[in-house]
């Protein structure tokens, strides 16, 4: 399981992503290692699903509670601040839930948001 | 004790910014205690506990205002709490001419309820680092009071009792790492026979979701009992050790039951949100099993929180439809005692006092989870269970729920339930994340969505009188935007109800009719109350916009939300003229 755990910000087509995963995760099996070291490797898009997906809608493609992010004309430092303080009241700050690599990947996630097809 | 205008005393106190307990009107008489006798019984004038009286029914019996006369009804006067992020959200409690309410940051004011003069204000000195790190946060839905004190939650994980006379801290306990587990108190707690019981937030932050007894005298903790896995039975309900951050919590008051020493609660959703499981749910997915006693109501010993009986709403809750929802309405009807409580999802489960299903009906229109649950057994049937990708089909209601958290009202006058239902739906895509197996400090959802209309046309909210054990309906009035705060009664035949846009609405509780209605000035997300004081009747309200259903008003509805600040706020309380 861990060895699917690549940068994934190509973008693999979600539906052959998902067949791939279903098929090298036996039920039950999924047994990776508590709290997740920073050096760890990860999945852009599911750590943006699991933190941010709620405010930020469509994957980050709409606006919700928060803003869209799909083509954001604020700066990678801006976003990168805007994650790890926040917006008081607004947005909370991921300054210690998540690594500096982490929120880079979600730079960059947010960078190759494109619409969903369909 | 010594006597200052009440608006430079609140200016010291948001200057000092630290703990504050300052004395300072001449109060009204404290007259008598407030003990679990007295919140049983109601009382004419009061407002003891979250629900009203442990009969939960948001209903006051004053009938100064009315039908008749409620054209007359205007502000007597307002208080302005400050600091008001994610606007205002608690509901007021009154004992003895007194009004005890919160506002954001687990601010407490005692107010004299006929000219709204502050007696004291408590503000609590908190761990802002962390409260900057959460979502469910600054907002606080009210306190407690019982055996002289007011008792409040906070973020950062703590129960505070304070002096009811003075606000002058007794007590100060420490229940949650909420460092560690990012979670906190966001919710009301509850007196009742000596204990204050509160639970924590949790759902999508991963961890195990505690409800807590504790000493009302002395701040010593008496018990917590696990929403996630808290027995060895429910142990077995969570596959892959997913227990370990399950969720769960109990983040809304629930009731005390003094005929069998129990309090009753409703406790909120597993984690993620969004599981990938499919069909396979009891032994795929991120969670296998059915995730005892998340998305339950449960029935513990208030004096050993010991559990005594439960029934899991949604087995496996895979639409974050929890039981939250701290309601429930205790009725004798037809020589049978009842209980019944509204799940998030829009159905609303009927009990007996050992929660035994007795029947199960629907407020909501718009509903796609389950095609049905069974109303003699309370059975799912036809569950929607998602695997990783694109739901096809919009999910329905949307994850902000076919009700509120906020409460209905029971009117044991005309026997109906008034209860506001919200027809929304969302788009989806499910994702399956990396698996969490110890508490982080960050959210566990595994899914992107986005807000959608219902099938059958635009968004909308409604108000139905119905019968609240058959859900027959009586009537209904319809609202362009869901809205999202508490609805009263009264003895008066008048129905109250605080809307999205900023308007207050009294309607006819027999016909629906509307009577009267007021603009606060901002949208309305929390409690509405009604009490004597100097032999006059008062209607209480909380206005101020903000927060984790009312944040998606401005992007979805524009109009008026656009505008409408989300860090303000204000208590406006009205009277006839």
């Amino acid at each position: 399981m861990k060895t699917l755990h690549v940068m994934k910000l190509d973008l693999l087509p979600r539906a052959v992503l998902a067949a791939v995963l279903t098929c090298a995760m036996p039920a039950w099996a999924q047994q990776p290692a508590p709290g997740a070291p920073d050096n760890a490797p990860f999945d852009a898009e599911q750590l943006f699903a699991s933190t941010c997906g709620w405010c930020h809608s469509d994957g980050g493609r709409a606006a919700g509670k928060g803003p869209q992010l799909m083509g954001t004309s604020k700066s990678d430092d801006f976003i990168r601040e805007r994650i790890k303080n926040g917006k008081p009241g607004a947005m909370p700050a991921f300054d210690g839930a998540l690594s500096d690599a982490q929120i880079d990947a979600i730079v960059k996630y947010i960078r190759s948001l494109k619409p969903q097809q369909g | 004790m010594k006597k200052q205008p009440s608006y430079l005393a609140v200016s010291v106190a948001i200057s000092a910014a630290v703990a504050i307990g300052a004395t300072l009107a001449a109060s009204p008489a404290f007259a008598q205690s407030v003990d679990t006798a007295r919140i049983e019984a109601g009382g004419q004038n009061d407002w003891l506990t979250y629900h009203g009286s442990y009969k939960s029914y948001h209903y006051s019996p004053l009938a100064q205002i009315n039908t008749g006369n409620v054209a007359n009804l205007s502000v007597a006067w307002i208080h302005i709490p400050g600091r008001s992020t994610r606007g205002l959200q608690s509901t007021p409690l009154v004992a003895d001419g007194v009004l005890y309410y919160t506002g954001s940051y687990s601010r407490v004011f005692a107010l004299n309820g006929s000219t709204g003069e502050v007696i004291w204000s408590y503000f609590p000195e908190l761990d802002e680092g962390l409260i900057a790190r959460q979502t469910h946060s600054p907002y606080n839905r009210g306190v407690a009071i019982g055996d002289g004190k007011v008792y409040v939650g906070t973020m950062d994980g703590r129960l505070i009792a304070l002096d009811m006379k003075t606000g002058k801290v007794a007590w100060d306990t420490k229940l949650i790492d909420s460092q560690k587990l990012t979670v906190g108190f966001t919710g009301a707690p509850l007196f009742a026979k000596g204990t204050v019981v509160i639970g924590a937030q949790g759902g999508e932050w991963p961890g195990r979701g505690p409800i807590f007894g504790v000493d009302a005298a002395t701040g010593k903790k008496k018990w917590e009992f696990l929403t996630v896995a808290g027995t060895d039975d429910a142990m077995k309900t969570w596959g892959s050790d997913s227990w370990r951050t399950g969720g769960g919590g109990g983040w809304m008051p629930g009731t005390y039951d003094t005929d069998t020493n129990t309090v009753l609660w409703g406790t909120a959703n597993p984690a993620p949100l969004y599981d990938w499981s499919g069909a396979d749910f009891k032994t795929q997915g991120a969670r296998p099993g059915d995730n005892l006693y998340t998305s339950s109501v449960i029935a513990l010993d208030v004096d050993t929180g010991k559990l005594k009986s439960f029934h899991q709403e949604l087995p496996h809750d895979a639409w974050d439809f929890d039981s939250a929802v701290g309601e429930f309405l205790m009725l004798d009807r037809d020589g049978q005692k009842l209980v019944v409580h509204p799940n998030k999802s829009g159905y609303i489960f009927v009990y007996d006092r050992n929660l035994a299903v007795k029947n199960v009906w629907r407020i909501t229109q718009n509903s796609n989870f389950v095609k049905n649950i069974d109303p003699k057994t309370g059975e799912l049937i036809g569950r929607r269970d998602f695997a990783a990708g694109k739901v096809e089909e919009p999910l329905c209601p949307h994850i902000s729920g076919g009700v509120s958290w906020n409460s209905g009202s029971y009117n044991p006058k005309t026997g109906l339930y008034y209860k506001l239902g919200q027809e929304w739906c969302m788009t989806l895509d499910v994702m399956k994340t990396t698996p969490i197996v110890a508490p982080q400090a960050q959210l566990n959802i595994g899914a992107n969505f986005k807000i959608a209309p219902p099938p059958s046309g635009e968004i909308y909210g409604h108000l139905d009188a119905r019968d609240p054990v058959t859900g027959a309906k009586k009537w209904e009035v319809r609202f362009p935007e869901p809205p999202l705060a508490s609805v009263l009664s009264t003895g008066g035949n008048l129905v109250f109800v605080p809307d999205s846009r900023g308007t207050v609405h009294a309607y006819d509780a027999d016909s629906g009719t509307e009577l009267w209605n007021h603009s606060d000035g901002t949208g309305h997300q929390g409690g509405i109350i009604s009490y004597s004081a100097g032999g006059k009747q008062y209607v209480a309200v909380v206005a101020g916009f903000g927060g984790m259903a009312s944040d998606d008003y401005a992007p979805t509805f524009g109009g008026v939300y656009k505008s409408m600040p989300r860090d303000d706020g204000a208590l406006i309380v009205y009277s006839l003229k």
